[in-house]
């Protein structure tokens, strides 16, 4: 385990016996196993791990999208656990950041609606809400491109977008799952220290999945996850 | 199909046909509710055509079995006037030599307790000179020789088809009570008839055979005869002889100018119908083509992999066109079996509005005729190939490896919502133009009002979108986000909302076009009851409607009707079905003097009660709107009618709306009637009441009081008005019927739509679940943009409904059936249409909404 760059202060997120198993047909699959950490306030995290090691499901556990079948989240002193469905959506609207491997933008949305949405989600609109689009997508280096459809787009100016669309809403914790597995690797780097200088630049926390050590090297700690335990390398 | 297998491929230089039949079939059944629906809409499709087209061809093969029991084998026949003929006139033919065929004939209807009330038709005839017309007497059917004595011998003697005789417990020898115009006859079953063949055994179905004599003894017709069939060879000649062998006003007609009429009638019904069905088979192929673009779509980058892979155009367009084949053949082939089985309920809708405004129907069972189901089961997998090719087409032209951007479809999309737009409002004035092309072509109108819906459903993009636009801010300000969101959703996704709204849209304009055009027929007829029906009771037979009777009355009648003591007035009137040149007509002759004052006229060239005066003073008649229009009549032509004395030219004093009859009628005065056929008979009294007489209680003692001489039926206006408004009602039933079908597939239509598109949409929700949207706002997304999807189709369908109703109300009736309809706009079937719109796409909503709430984001995520 690493700590590089910035000074943490206090604990943020803990991660307590986390347990996840799915039914596939007869058989039950272990993808996580009794995961424990904690994560430090504005601090930059990168768990590591093959294909299938449990990293996306941990992330999903983390966001309120999934649930554990035992164990606690607490993000910023809020017990996950605690909240029902419809709470911990509501959470994660106000919360939470989601940038994905395959950009997950709407395709009958334009840039700047996909921007937005966030923002619609939590009745921010007008002009504060034009200020921080415009002021994102200049961020992300789109400005010009907020009438364009998703699909015009390349996939690094793709992932620009839902970066910026991450960030919008001002989250507390943003998270990155494998959000270059499907760019170029320069391109990759590119959309990695914007990630890195977006979240520092506004001292989110930023759990980032993913599979490739050069992209956990932007991280301030690594963690790896093996056959569903994470562990010290 | 995984891509790996397919790539697995490459190499081949074609794809075996297996290859692509498993790209096909694995897409069927992975996504079976899809399926499933398709089959289902167009299963019911199917069945309504096949129940429509079953009932259609029952009725006319019903006829033609009615027309054959009566008419067998005749070429010609002998008529006289409205009294018959006098059988002398046989008696001479036969001993002139001049025909070797020739039979008389006497009938009548009756019904009988002892038959379970059933009208049947009496069938005098002479046994010796029936072998070359019926086969009824023939050796293979005839009852035994004792029997048969018995019939020729016995007063009262009938036949009966032995099977006739069994359902209703009656032997040889036997009595029974048969009620022949209003008289009671007694009579006895001399023996049963065994025809060996089908067609025979239903003809004789409703069919009481008597010998002439007892004929005309039970009918009161002593002396007299209907008609005498006669067989005469092609050709002009011996028709020529036989006519001018024959006193004044006695013809020799060929049989189908006598049932070529009646045939005529019942065809603008029937077309109606065929028409309708047809409609619900449209919707369906909506739902098809929305379906299979949905499938196609849904595939676009697998279409886009297997081109790449070296699958040529023409075979991905033979894969879709498969597909659609099968899911065609599988639902024509259930749409048959329902067709039947539904096919039961529209004969006896069928049969009953036949019997209630054209004739009665004898013969009520034939069997399903297989063309039919032919044609069913054609029309429904050449209806879904044929919808099936647009999406084929957009399938074959998928570029390889670069399947079109779903942003690009949609840009399509709008920028074909423009063109569809304009080539909507283009096809709707083709429509326009080709309903005012000045032709009674049924064909040709119903051509025209298709062309004007489906103009309106081209308009459906453009409207939708726009329709959008205008309610994002209003629902925004009631709604918040997912105000905002749902209107935007269903333009933006236009490529596949705009299909299913047209299908609704089309659905609910054709239910707001019938509900109109009923609605308005109804307050026409009930305007028209009040104009049209004479007096305060009406007395007549106890087979007629009150609005035309036929019985003859018995004349005492008229002098026990007068000496009631609430009775201020009596008229009379003879209603008589004439022979004409241009087939037969109905006449009402009546003694009323002011009758006509009250009449509604299309065209006169003189005032309603200069008219009226016409028909008294100078023996003139006024000619109902289906008449005129049907002999192509107008005010200063004339009325050729045969009379005793000849072919005879009444002068038209006016042409008058009339709702009785498709046939037409013709009014004159009771004395020029009279005049011209020498006939004293009446077959109604209309009666006037003095002030302050309750017509219930008088109705009900002259009944009493002239029961005595026969069995009349002495029915209140109020009473008459309700029948006639219970036979209209039960006209429409079937209407209704398939308007109720139309949407049922529309509905189903929706609902496929919505799966589909929700089902596609599901990556998308679990985008928006991610970013925060509860199930709770995702559910209410997903429900507001059906429910806007509905309220499209509903406002659409308003004036589409409306132009249609214009449509039906004044061409589509007018060239069916000559009539004019006064158009009614009422808001309840437009309130009604927004409301089906809205409630079929909130139902339709449900089902998706509770399974994309119950999805696990992480799940739709997953989803491709």
């Amino acid at each position: 385990m690493t700590v590089k760059g910035s000074q943490v202060d206090s604990e943020f997120l803990r991660l307590e016996h986390l347990s996840k198993n799915f039914r596939e047909g007869p058989h039950t699959r272990t993808v996580l196993r009794n995961v424990s950490a904690t994560f430090d306030r504005g601090e930059f995290v990168a768990i590591v791990g093959e294909s299938g090691s449990g990293k996306s499901t941990l992330l999903n556990l983390i966001s309120g999208i999934d649930q554990a079948d035992t164990g606690a989240i607490c993000v910023d002193g809020q017990d996950l656990a605690a909240l029902d469905e419809r709470r911990r959506t509501l959470f994660r609207r106000r919360h939470i950041g989601f940038v994905f491997q395959f950009f997950n933008l709407l395709p009958t949305f334009t840039v700047w609606e996909n921007l937005l949405l966030p923002l619609e989600l939590n009745s921010i609109n007008g002009t504060e809400a034009t200020r921080r689009a415009q002021s994102l997508l200049d961020a992300v280096g789109l400005g010009n491109r907020g009438d364009t459809s998703p699909d015009r787009l390349s996939g690094g100016e793709q992932q620009r977008v839902a970066i910026a669309r991450a960030l919008i809403h001002d989250p507390r914790l943003v998270l990155a799952d494998e959000p270059t597995g499907n760019l170029d690797e320069e391109t990759g780097h590119q959309v990695l220290a914007l990630l890195d200088r977006l979240t520092r630049h506004a001292s989110k926390n930023l759990i980032l999945v993913t599979h490739s050590p050069e992209a956990a090297s932007y991280a301030d700690r690594v963690l790896y996850l093996k056959d569903g335990r994470l562990v010290d390398r | 199909m995984s891509i790996g297998s397919l790539s697995s491929r490459v190499g081949r230089d074609d794809f075996s046909p297996r290859t692509l039949w498993n790209v096909g079939w694995r897409y069927l059944t992975r996504h079976l509710w899809q399926s499933l629906l398709m089959v289902l809409g167009i299963t019911l499709g199917v069945a309504v055509v096949v129940a429509v087209d079953l009932a259609n061809a029952s009725a006319s093969r019903a006829f033609d079995l009615s027309v054959d029991a009566v008419a067998g084998r005749a070429t010609h026949q002998i008529v006289g006037g409205p009294q018959g003929l006098d059988e002398t006139i046989y008696t001479r033919l036969r001993r002139a030599g001049t025909v070797e065929a020739a039979a008389p004939v006497v009938d009548a209807y009756v019904t009988s307790p002892q038959l379970a009330g059933r009208s049947m038709q009496l069938l005098g005839v002479d046994p010796f000179a029936e072998q070359p017309f019926r086969s009824y007497l023939s050796a293979s059917t005839q009852a035994s020789a004792v029997q048969l004595s018995a019939f020729l011998t016995e007063a009262g003697a009938i036949l009966l088809a032995a099977d006739v005789a069994e359902r209703n417990g009656l032997e040889p020898g036997g009595d029974l009570i048969l009620n022949i115009e209003g008289r009671q006859h007694r009579a006895t079953l001399a023996g049963v008839l065994t025809p060996t063949d089908r067609l025979s055994r239903r003809a004789l179905e409703g069919i009481v055979l008597a010998d002439i004599a007892t004929a005309q003894e039970l009918t009161g017709r002593v002396g007299r005869l209907d008609r005498i069939d006669l067989i005469l060879p092609k050709g002009g000649a011996q028709v020529a002889q036989v006519q001018t062998s024959l006193p004044a006003g006695v013809r020799v007609l060929p049989v189908e100018v006598r049932t070529g009429a009646t045939r005529q009638m019942t065809a603008a019904f029937r077309l109606n119908l065929t028409a309708l069905s047809l409609l619900a088979l449209i919707v369906g192929m909506f739902l098809i083509y929305n379906t299979m673009t949905f499938s196609v779509v849904q595939r676009r980058s697998l279409f886009g992999i297997l081109r790449s892979l070296g699958v040529t155009r023409l075979e991905v367009f033979a894969l879709v066109l498969t597909e659609a084949f099968l899911v065609g053949a599988a639902g024509a082939a259930m749409g048959l079996v329902l067709g039947v089985l539904m096919g039961q309920s529209a004969v006896r809708m069928v049969t009953r509005t036949i019997n209630d405004l054209y004739f009665v129907l004898t013969v009520r069972q034939v069997p399903v005729p297989s063309i039919s189901l032919l044609k069913g089961g054609l029309l429904g997998v050449i209806a879904t190939v044929s919808a099936a090719v647009p999406p084929a087409r957009e399938a074959a032209t998928v570029p390889p490896r670069s399947a079109l951007s779903r942003s690009n479809l949609e840009d399509k999309a709008q920028q074909n919502a423009r063109r569809a737009g304009v080539a909507g409002v283009a096809t709707m004035l083709a429509g326009a133009a080709t309903l005012a092309f000045p032709s009674r072509s049924l064909i040709v109108s119903f051509g025209g009002t298709f062309l004007i819906v489906f103009g309106f459903a081209l308009l459906t993009p453009s409207v939708t979108s726009g329709l959008m636009r205008t309610v994002k801010p209003v629902l925004e300000r009631a709604l918040g986000v997912l105000g905002r969101m749902a209107p935007r959703d269903v333009r933006k996704s236009l490529s596949r909302t705009a299909i299913a709204v047209a299908a609704l849209m089309v659905a609910m304009s054709v239910t707001i076009g019938i509900n109109l055009m009923i609605t308005s027929f109804r307050q026409t007829v009930i305007v028209w009851l009040s104009d049209a029906l004479q007096g305060d009771i009406v007395v007549s037979g106890p087979t007629g409607s009150g609005l035309q009777d036929v019985t003859p009355v018995d004349p005492r009648a008229e002098a026990i009707i007068r000496d009631h003591p609430d009775v201020a007035q009596v008229d009379l009137l003879r209603s008589a079905t004439i022979d004409a040149p241009g087939g037969q007509v109905e006449i009402e002759a009546g003694s009323s003097r002011d009758y006509g004052y009250g009449l509604r006229y299309v065209a006169s060239d003189r005032s309603p009660k200069a008219a009226w005066d016409a028909v008294h003073q100078e023996g003139a008649v006024i000619v109902s709107e289906p008449l005129a229009n049907r002999l192509n009549l107008s005010v200063s032509d004339t009325l050729s009618l045969y009379t005793e004395e000849g072919l005879r030219a009444f002068p038209i004093a006016g042409i008058y709306y009339d709702y009785a009859s498709t046939q037409g009628t013709a009014i004159m005065s009771l004395e020029t009637y009279r005049r011209a056929w020498d006939d004293n008979t009446i077959t109604a009294l209309v009666v006037d009441l003095a002030p302050g007489a309750d017509p219930s209680q008088v109705a009900r003692t002259l009944e009493a009081d002239l029961a005595s001489l026969q069995n009349l039926l002495a029915r209140p206006n109020r009473t008459i008005r309700e029948a006639a408004l219970s036979i209209f009602d039960r006209t429409f039933a079937i209407t209704d019927a398939l308007q109720v079908l139309a949407t049922v597939v529309a509905f189903i239509g929706v609902l496929s739509a919505l799966l589909a598109l929700q089902l596609e949409k599901q990556r998308e929700f679990g985008v928006l679940r991610a970013v925060g949207l509860t199930v709770r706002e995702l559910r209410g997304l997903i429900l507001l943009e059906t429910s806007l999807m509905g309220a499209v189709a509903g406002v659409l369908s308003m004036p589409a409904g409306f132009i249609l109703a214009l449509v039906l109300t004044h061409v589509i009736n007018r060239r069916s059936f000559g009539w004019t309809l006064q158009m009614v706009v009422t808001a309840a079937p437009f309130l009604q249409a927004i409301a089906i719109s809205v409630l079929a796409a909130l139902l339709a909503g449900i089902y998706p909404a509770l399974r994309m709430g119950k999805m696990a984001p992480a799940d739709a995520l997953r989803y491709e």
